[in-house]
């Protein structure tokens, strides 16, 4: 929609300029620290972020009675992996996980906002922000589906869900055919934020 | 009435944006960081103190007023992190911490020599207490007593609640009936008082079925579902009135 607005030509610059005085007067005013935007990065680059959630899929794909738990009470089903700690933390705090099967398709938004499961899949990407999809999910999921490049075929159920309280959502994807000798570990690195929310789906690789 | 608040369903808007990356520009990670920082030395949270002169609350809600108050036109127009950006500093302009004057003289520096180094200072207990916050999160779960009025499987109707500065309630589920799919154990708060549009207390939650041809007469997708997660003060039986549910 960018073309519709006019912007100023130094857009980027200029909003670079913005932030790094920002943070150099909080700093100096005592407000955070010359370390505290790095650490808070550093957090999701190590602690929270999309590969928990990777590991959290690869084990319901190998464990179906895993998976059923992660179902039917997700915050106790993670809990029992070894992931970092804080995975009831911020934006985490209530999560449900919902499983794909065939015949069933789920799609994960928020049209109030963009409230994301940070544990387990750490910041959301700008597809999940833009208020073009926040709108067009929740009135035509297939038709933003196939945008994606995932098309939806009429026989099977879509499951729009809104995060509009305190839940955070996130999906497990069915796991791929062609993956049967495959490790948990090789089995992650099939899982993308874009299939634990719904926008695409896993592959085998 | 906020077009923010009545996003879901609104139409003639054009491809979806597919973009991937978290952060597209470099600088909406700093942004990000303070966000997040200002979180977890929000005023409320039952945190150690810390020497941090942030002395007033900021979450979610706050950031999402201001998203919320914008022109809708520029809610769109501008990237996620450019919101967030003019939010954040008009915050700490308007309580004081900063002033507009210095913010624009200190932009222009760094404008000028972008890659001037940031002041070095203060103390790690400011960070030791956001890595906290982001460790142990501000469930608004409260174990207080809360009857749920109704039961899975209930046929409901979403309250049309005179929504001013900020709500939950997505508009486009205002007065259609749903079907209760969950009812969430406990009570939840929300992060601020709503005022008129009455969420803040702790109250059930639920997760309420929609069919999307009552949702979009004429103009829905086939076989699909939507769900909404609704706090109890949204959600009313199908005999009571249209224009508002009683307080």
């Amino acid at each position: 929609m960018s073309e519709r607005f006019k912007y100023r030509d130094d857009r980027e610059a200029y909003s670079a300029a913005r932030v790094r005085a920002l943070e150099a007067l909080l700093i100096k005013k005592g407000i955070i620290t010359d370390r505290t935007v790095n650490t808070v990065l550093e957090f999701f680059e190590t602690k929270m972020g999309p590969f928990n959630g990777a590991k959290i899929v690869a084990r319901a794909w190998v464990d179906p009675t895993f998976k059923e738990r992660l179902v039917a009470d997700t915050p106790k089903a993670i809990a029992e992996l070894d992931l970092p700690d804080g995975m009831a933390g911020a934006e985490g705090e209530h999560m449900r996980a919902v499983a794909n099967a065939p015949g069933v398709h789920n799609l994960i938004i928020c049209t109030l906002c963009s409230c994301y499961p940070w544990p387990v899949l750490g910041l959301p990407p700008y597809w999940y922000k833009d208020p073009t999809f926040r709108s067009r999910a929740a009135r035509e999921p297939r038709a933003v589906l196939a945008e994606f490049g995932l098309p939806i075929s009429e026989d099977v159920e879509v499951k729009v869900w809104d995060s509009s309280a305190q839940i955070r959502w996130f999906v497990v994807p069915e796991r791929p055919s062609g993956t049967e000798g495959l490790s948990e570990t090789e089995l992650e690195a099939l899982v993308t934020p874009e299939a634990m929310m719904g926008v695409a789906v896993a592959k085998a690789a | 009435m906020k077009l923010q608040h009545y996003l879901g369903g609104l139409e003639g808007l054009g491809p979806v944006n597919t973009e991937t990356r978290v952060f597209v520009e470099p600088w909406e990670t700093r942004i990000f960081g303070i966000h997040t920082a200002m979180m977890a030395l929000s005023a409320q949270l039952p945190l150690p103190q810390t020497p941090s002169a942030f002395h007033t609350i900021w979450t979610w809600a706050d950031l999402r007023k201001g998203a919320e108050s914008l022109n809708p036109f520029d809610y769109f127009k501008y990237r996620y992190y450019e919101k967030w950006l003019g939010g954040i500093s008009g915050y700490f302009i308007q309580h004081g911490y900063i002033t507009e004057e210095e913010l624009d003289a200190l932009t222009e520096e760094y404008y000028a020599a972008p890659s001037k180094p940031l002041p070095s200072a203060g103390d790690a207990a400011i960070d030791d207490r956001v890595v906290q916050y982001l460790v142990e999160g501000d469930s608004p779960a409260r174990d207080v007593p809360v009857a749920a009025e109704f039961s899975v499987g209930d046929v409901v109707r979403i309250a049309n609640v005179p929504s001013v500065e900020h709500t939950r309630l997505p508009g486009f589920l205002r007065n259609r009936t749903g079907v209760v799919e969950t009812v969430y154990p406990g009570a939840y708060t929300y992060l601020c008082d709503t005022g008129p549009d009455g969420i803040g207390e702790a109250m059930t939650v639920y997760c309420v079925r929609f069919d999307p041809n009552e949702l979009w007469p004429g103009n829905a997708e086939p076989n699909f579902s939507l769900y909404a997660d609704l706090y109890a003060r949204y959600v009313a039986a199908v005999d009571v009135p249209l224009l508002v549910k009683a307080a």
